[in-house]
């Protein structure tokens, strides 16, 4: 599927997305930025940019091999901390002044274990991120992020005052505001942008400083709304799963006809579809309660797989979806257990689903294409 | 009674009319170890007529996991079963009549063949409805991520959607902190207990049975050291998995106390006698993993055709403390402590690596063990990313490690002979036995 954007904004984005230092990220370390690394949507990246810092986060974008990060993880783990370690043991993350870790998984959580062994990253943290999200829990995480915010200050001598937080909570809305204007053109019959400009949009987003980002996100919204909509796909698709930051692998969905036209991706709309309630006066509660209670969930919060459904359901019916692909990393247990149960409750729904296991790189080009024009045949031509 | 629940009870009077005859052997002759044998298997027997009591009866009952304090549930009188048992009771007793079937049809039910089939299993007993509906459950959501990911599908069954639940939720660090938050889900744990069960809480009592379970734990400690004689005074699989079962199938009863002082009895006089039920010892392991359920046909080939005893296991080795009972206070955040730091699988693979290099670095030198076996369970996710930090600190140690990658529940991953293969040339190589 071609593009209908001119738009020097989405090439920003797009060569954001591509690469890991991109020119915004090498301008900002030129100009003596720091730059805070971090692996989980459930980063208060607020926290980073109060600090003055670039939230990143880490990827294994154009990454060929595990050879080095293969003496640290098994066979039976999941290709994403495979590669994005074996970056980090090349030195492609030398650029990092720190990075904040989550117990986001099994195999996420190891990097930590290893990161603090075998890289010299001067400031390296864990938090517990809690995997329900009831009160108690909101309070705990509100002071995990109080201690970041003690251990931030004191090591990189820099004050994280509440204004600033207040105003970094103000400056992330903004982009997620943005970001969901770009969504709410796809819900149209004719979406002016494809799934795999949106990505490369989302991803861009957590690899460039927000001020920013939020600017070229301007300047793309003027540019889409001149660009003509897309009518030439076979049936429109939803995307749902965790980790998944390479607008490539949309793009072979698309070049078979199924236009992207929402997700629930951890990368993508699960990152921006609710905004931090800048009217809580204490910021770490409102970035607590927000990224352990009131964002999108993942399936690592066991408790909330009714409320991941009716987010996928709804979104279904307000983008209009003939289908859902499900995608799910390699032993990927989180993701695993809940496309078990996606399984069940889309077959009573009626909802057509294809689920597929990949590895982190785009590899099996030639399988994900057939399979896409089989899941298309049996949507039927609905919009040619 | 109806069908479904005459079926959720199905497994239960199979392994016990299983276990029956069993019983009456060991009680005929019990020999030296039959009494302690007889007790466990006891133990699951009388477990398993409590639940089918409260099922025919309508009274009340929880599921529950290893890792939410028995103690509690002691103290609040009210009975529970812990559901991943079956497949734990398998391997103690040497695999059950539907190991294979079970496996077949679960793979029939389309979670991804990478994810634990630990947890696999037991949501084929659940959707086969092979397992008793509670009145609650308190649900297990640590140490990995397969519990995280099968307890979101586990509540999605329709005949558990209404089970009320609750989902103690376990930090990630190990600090005070962390010790008193987790108090603080042990006590609302208490109010949704008394919630749906009607059963109240008693502190007195509490008091009493953390009393008696700290005897237990004292003379597990006391037990542990006698393990590290060389030789080492028992095998491996009745008084290793009898403190798994003993902790999770009941706590702070006299008689369970009274177990493991029969069973350091025995060890002492078996050292002092120079008298090991394994003879001629020649090499001493540390298992680092959960035992399989076909471990019944591992260890007694380790033991009569390599002369390897497994001095001490995974499982087995927590530093257990002994909580403060001083006041309430202490002695919940003791419970919290003893549930994140002492709990099988959830010292070792919940939080950071340290627990796993200071487990090998301690038991390698206080057990006098010659290697280090990792099994490699496939679901232990966390355990693979652990292993090269597992290598590193056997390679400091000088003590030579092995690898070999396995599914506990599944020979089919990594057959027994397989296994065996791999120790073998391991063993071989290494020049031990
Ligand atoms: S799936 Fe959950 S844990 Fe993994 S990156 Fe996304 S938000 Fe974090
Ligand atoms: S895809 Fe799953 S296993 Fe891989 S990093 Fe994300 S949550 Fe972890």
């Amino acid at each position: 599927m071609q593009t209908n954007v001119r738009s020097t904004a989405l090439q920003a984005f797009s060569e954001a997305a591509q690469t890991i230092v991109s020119p915004e990220v090498q301008k900002w370390k030129n100009q003596g930025g720091k730059i805070m690394g971090y692996f989980c949507a459930a980063m208060p990246v607020e926290m980073i940019t109060a600090a003055g810092f670039l939230p990143f986060r880490v990827r294994a974008t154009g990454s060929t091999g595990t050879e080095l990060s293969d003496a640290y993880f098994g066979n039976i783990n999941c290709s994403f901390p495979r590669h994005a370690f074996n970056m980090a043991l090349r030195g492609e993350y030398d650029f990092l002044d720190g990075v904040v870790i989550f117990n986001s998984c099994d195999h996420i959580r190891r990097i930590y274990d290893h990161w603090i062994r075998q890289m010299k990253t001067p400031f390296v943290k864990i938090l517990s991120l809690p995997r329900k999200d009831g009160p108690a829990q909101v309070e705990w995480f509100r002071d995990e992020l109080a201690i970041l915010r003690e251990h931030m200050q004191e090591h990189f001598r820099v004050e994280i005052t509440y204004d600033k937080l207040r105003e970094a909570i103000a400056l992330h809305n903004a982009s997620r505001h943005r970001q969901r204007d770009l969504y709410e053109l796809r819900k149209t019959d004719r979406p002016p942008i494809t799934g795999t400009e949106m990505l490369a949009v989302t991803v861009a987003g957590t690899a460039m400083p927000p001020i920013r980002y939020n600017q070229l996100l301007g300047e793309l919204l003027e540019d889409v709304g001149k660009a003509s909509g897309h009518s030439d796909y076979r049936a429109r698709l939803m995307i749902v799963g965790g980790e998944l930051d390479n607008p490539e692998f949309i793009r072979v969905i698309e070049g078979q006809g199924g236009l992207v036209v929402t997700d629930a991706l951890c990368f993508g709309s699960r990152l921006i579809w609710r905004d931090v309630d800048q009217s809580v006066s204490d910021p770490l509660t409102a970035l607590a309660q927000y990224y352990v209670a009131d964002r999108p969930s993942c399936a690592r919060m066991y408790t909330r797989y009714e409320q991941r459904v009716e987010y996928i359901k709804k979104m279904i019916r307000d983008f209009n979806v003939d289908g859902v692909v499900y995608v799910r990393l390699t032993f990927c247990e989180l993701w695993g257990f809940e496309q078990y149960s996606l399984v069940n409750d889309f077959k009573q729904s009626n909802i057509p689903l294809l689920c597929m296991d990949r590895e982190y790189t785009l590899t099996g080009v030639g399988q994900l294409r057939t399979r896409i024009q089989a899941f298309l045949e049996t949507l039927g031509d609905k919009h040619g | 009674m109806d069908e479904k629940k005459e079926r959720s009870l199905s497994r239960m009077r199979e392994e016990m009319a299983m276990f029956q005859p069993l019983l009456e052997i060991l009680k005929a002759d019990p020999g030296e170890m039959g009494n302690l044998q007889a007790f466990l298997v006891e133990n699951i027997i009388s477990n398993h007529k409590v639940i089918i009591d409260c099922v025919e009866q309508g009274k009340p009952f929880l599921a529950s996991q290893f890792t939410n304090p028995v103690e509690i549930l002691t103290a609040m009188d009210v009975p529970w079963y812990f559901h991943v048992q079956q497949q734990f009771a398998a391997g103690g007793t040497g695999g059950s009549p539907h190991t294979l079937e079970d496996l077949e049809n679960m793979d029939r039910l389309g979670v991804p063949a990478d994810c634990c089939t630990l947890l696999r299993l037991l949501l084929y007993y659940q959707v086969a409805g092979l397992l008793p509906i509670p009145t609650a459950y308190l649900a297990l959501t640590e140490p990995c991520d397969s519990v995280a990911g099968l307890h979101a599908a586990f509540m999605n069954h329709p005949d558990w959607r209404d089970v009320p639940v609750f989902e103690p939720e376990v930090p990630y660090h190990d600090d005070a902190r962390s010790y008193d938050y987790y108090a603080g889900e042990l006590k609302r744990m208490i109010d949704f207990i008394a919630k749906h069960t009607g059963k109240t809480m008693n502190m007195n009592r509490l008091k009493e049975v953390v009393t008696e379970t700290n005897k237990g734990y004292a003379l597990w400690i006391e037990y542990s050291d006698l393990r590290r004689a060389v030789p080492t005074p028992h095998s491996y699989v009745m008084p290793l998995s009898g403190f798994y079962t003993l902790n999770t199938a009941g706590a702070g009863e006299p008689e369970k106390t009274q177990w493991y002082r029969d069973l350091v009895a025995n060890a002492e006089a078996r050292v002092r006698e120079n008298r090991p039920e394994v003879p001629n010892q020649k090499i001493r392991l540390l298992w680092y993993d959960i035992q399989p359920m076909f471990f019944s046909e591992l260890v007694p080939w380790l033991e009569q055709e390599w002369g390897a005893v497994i001095a001490m296991d995974m499982v087995s080795y927590c530093p257990h403390e002994l909580v403060d009972t001083s006041t309430e206070d202490a002695m919940f955040r003791g419970l919290a402590k003893r549930a994140l730091q002492h709990g099988p699988m959830i010292h070792q693979a919940r939080g950071l690596v340290d627990n796993v290099i200071s487990d090998i670095r301690r038991i390698v030198t206080d057990y006098k063990i010659d290697c280090v076996i990792f099994p490699g369970h496939m679901g232990h996710k966390d355990m693979a990313a652990t292993a090269s930090i597992a290598r590193e600190t056997c390679r400091e140690l000088g003590v030579p490690y092995l690898y070999i990658g396995m599914d506990i529940c599944d020979k089919r991953y990594t057959s027994v002979d397989q296994i065996k293969d791999k120790i073998s040339k391991f063993f071989t190589a290494m020049r031990l036995g």
